[in-house]
């Protein structure tokens, strides 16, 4: 009782007034001791330590509580910023931070800064593995052209996938040699092959380059890289263009082409013509090569040349492939019925590249000669000898079963390109069909002559047969036949003709055996 | 009566003629949580685990930390617990160590032996 007071009341509640202003000013951590009284100030001052434990304490709490909300906004944030700005396949910047990129080096453009290049590249072949291995090997392949790529950068460039098979490197401040370099190392870090799952893949790039100048936007830069790139493809594949303003009116005739060449696969306008093979000594008719028309409502009659290459590019190679394959099996079904009755022929079909690597496509043919009750021994497929790129394992395959169920296989234009004898070596063909550069001459130029001669010796060595195309001239026609050259083919025999006049052609009695082994 | 208990902390367990068991606090202690879990623990190791009546007494306790209170809302080996402080200060502790929403043990502030026996023996074993 109030002995055991070691202060008067008074200060004690002097200390009170004190405590409770520095709780008031914030400070939580002050206390009082109370005295050993026990009295009602004890009381009130214990109660008020007590009180402002429990302030300090819930104080405390929601502290810690705002620390972790705080992260944990901050790591949703972050986590959002990479499903806006990310590719969430690759990992690679997406369209929106890579044209946050090229602007951010636009504006120091602005203040004096070297501009930067834009590249911009897509596969070459990737719908096909897409088609025919499924996405997730596409997936696969695609992680894997993402890692490749961001080897060949510097740290300061940006990668980025832009959809699909597209990609993107923004290089700062760049020189036009350093973004061609640049170029060179993508395409080289992509020759090599690819194994996504259990499937070595081969694709190629090709690439445009848009120098920035000062005033770009990254629209317009992605804009024009994509026109350079589209060039650049329609220039065979693995090449590299810089844009200039005149790609702007030729991209914009490919798109116009991708189109209606769409519609005219689906509407009958697509038509397909015949030229005659024959066997030089003695002119007979012995085969025909198919070739497609494009009857286009305004341009007139058109030649594979003008929408290949858009075919190949869009996808729309595979319903055009399927639409030469079906009108030129069923023909072949029909010439057989009637006017070739039991003499060797050949229908000879080009195929594209694109087509081979499909492990479908074998198949497909089989399939298309079995409904048709055509035999498989009158076809032979006309592979571009340019467009066989490399060692692709699924195009031999394609090859060897296509062989095996009886259909010959020939190499178009070869010595126009990188006339590899390894074509003639590995066993996958039967024809050789000799480039009409190696034949126009031979009459007259002594060295093409000798050409000539080396490929016809080459190709009766490995026991195949060569047709020479482009024969226009009866003199040709002779030479070739003395140097061994036993099939040709050209406007000297006969242009392309539609089926009628190809059947009253063949009507003419056809009886030697087909150019192929 | 039941025997004086004693350790390092100087509580004290002593169960009454009724069945009831004592707690005694020090005077002047400061109840921080260890303490709490130690005073917890003797208290099941002195009813050798039977849950009992049982009187805390707080004469002279100056204070309980929050971590002690919370130990207080825990599971106890005491069937109901009755709080016995006479003076101001053991009523304000007491009664913020009763501001809990929920306890494991029914708990309650007597000012009077009289009221908290009452309390403790009118209710059945459990309550």
């Amino acid at each position: 009782v109030p002995d055991l007071t070691a202060e008067s009341p008074d200060e004690r509640l002097d200390q009170l007034v004190e405590l409770v202003v520095e709780l008031a000013s914030g400070h939580l951590g002050a206390r009082m001791p109370p005295s050993e009284a026990g009295d009602r100030i004890d009381a009130v001052t214990v109660g008020l330590n007590m009180l402002a434990e429990e302030l300090q304490a819930l104080s405390e709490d929601l502290e810690q509580r705002v620390v972790e909300r705080t992260h944990q906004v901050e790591q949703a944030h972050r986590q959002l910023e990479r499903l806006a700005l990310y590719d969430p396949l690759t990992g690679l910047a997406n369209r929106t931070l890579l044209a946050d990129r090229i602007n951010q080096a636009m504006t120091g453009v602005d203040r004096g800064a070297q501009p930067p290049a834009v590249l911009l590249l897509d596969l070459d072949g990737f719908k096909v593995v897409n088609d025919s291995f499924g996405h997730v090997v596409g997936d696969r392949l695609l992680v894997e052209v993402a890692r490749r790529l961001q080897e060949v950068v510097r740290e300061t460039d940006t990668v980025a996938r832009l959809g699909g098979d597209e990609f993107a490197v923004v290089a700062a401040a760049t020189t036009a040699t350093r973004a061609i370099e640049i170029a060179g190392r993508v395409q080289d870090a992509l020759k090599r092959p690819i194994q996504a799952g259990p499937h070595q893949c081969w694709v190629g790039t090709s690439i445009g380059i848009r120098m920035a100048e000062p005033g770009h936007t990254a629209e317009t830069l992605l804009r024009d890289a994509d026109t350079a790139m589209y060039v650049a493809k329609g220039q065979g594949r693995g090449g590299v263009r810089f844009f200039e303003p005149a790609m702007h009116a030729t991209a914009l005739v490919r798109v116009r082409v991708a189109e209606e060449l769409r519609t005219a696969i689906s509407s009958d306008q697509l038509e397909m013509h015949y030229q005659p093979i024959v066997e030089l000594e003695g002119a007979r008719t012995v085969g025909v090569e198919a070739l497609v028309r494009w009857r286009h409502p305004v341009r007139g009659l058109l030649g594979p040349e003008h929408f290949i290459d858009v075919a190949e590019d869009t996808g729309l190679v595979v319903p055009l492939g399927g639409w030469v394959l079906d009108t030129a099996i069923t023909q072949l079904a029909r010439w057989r019925a009637g006017v070739l009755g039991r003499a060797g022929f050949a229908m000879h079909v080009n195929v594209s590249p694109l087509e081979l690597r499909s492990p479908s496509f074998a198949e497909d043919v089989l399939g298309r000669l079995a409904r048709a009750r055509a035999a498989a021994t009158d076809l032979v497929v006309e592979i571009t000898e340019t467009q066989l790129m490399g060692e692709d394992p699924q195009t031999a395959r394609t090859l060897d079963t296509l062989r095996s169920a009886g259909v010959g296989v020939a190499i178009d234009d070869f010595g126009s390109g990188y006339s590899s004898i390894g074509y003639i070596r590995r066993l996958f063909v039967d024809t050789i069909k000799i480039d009409r550069s190696l034949v126009s001459d031979v009459d007259t130029d002594p060295q093409q002559h000798r050409v000539a001669a080396a490929i016809l010796t080459l190709v009766e060595a490995f026991g195949l047969t060569a047709v020479a195309e482009g024969v226009e001239t009866a003199a040709q026609a002779e030479h070739l036949r003395a140097l061994g050259c036993r099939y040709g083919q050209g406007y000297l025999w006969g242009r392309p003709v539609p089926v009628e006049a190809m059947t009253g052609l063949l009507s003419a009695a056809v009886q030697e055996p087909a150019p192929r082994s | 009566m039941g025997g004086d208990t004693e350790s390092e902390l100087d509580l004290t367990f002593r169960r009454d003629e009724r069945g009831i068991v004592w707690i005694t606090w020090p005077r002047g202690i400061h109840i921080d949580g260890p303490m709490a879990r130690e005073g917890m623990d003797r208290l099941a190791l002195y009813n050798g685990g039977r849950k009992q009546p049982t009187i805390v007494e707080m004469v002279g306790v100056a204070g309980l930390t929050r971590e002690a209170r919370q130990v207080f809302t825990g599971e106890c080996c005491a069937t109901r617990m009755a709080l016995l402080g006479a003076s101001p200060v053991e009523r304000v502790i007491a009664n913020f160590a009763l501001a809990a929403s929920r306890y494991a043990t029914p708990i309650r502030f007597f000012a009077t032996e009289d009221a908290a026996v009452d309390w403790l023996t009118r209710a059945g074993p459990d309550r």
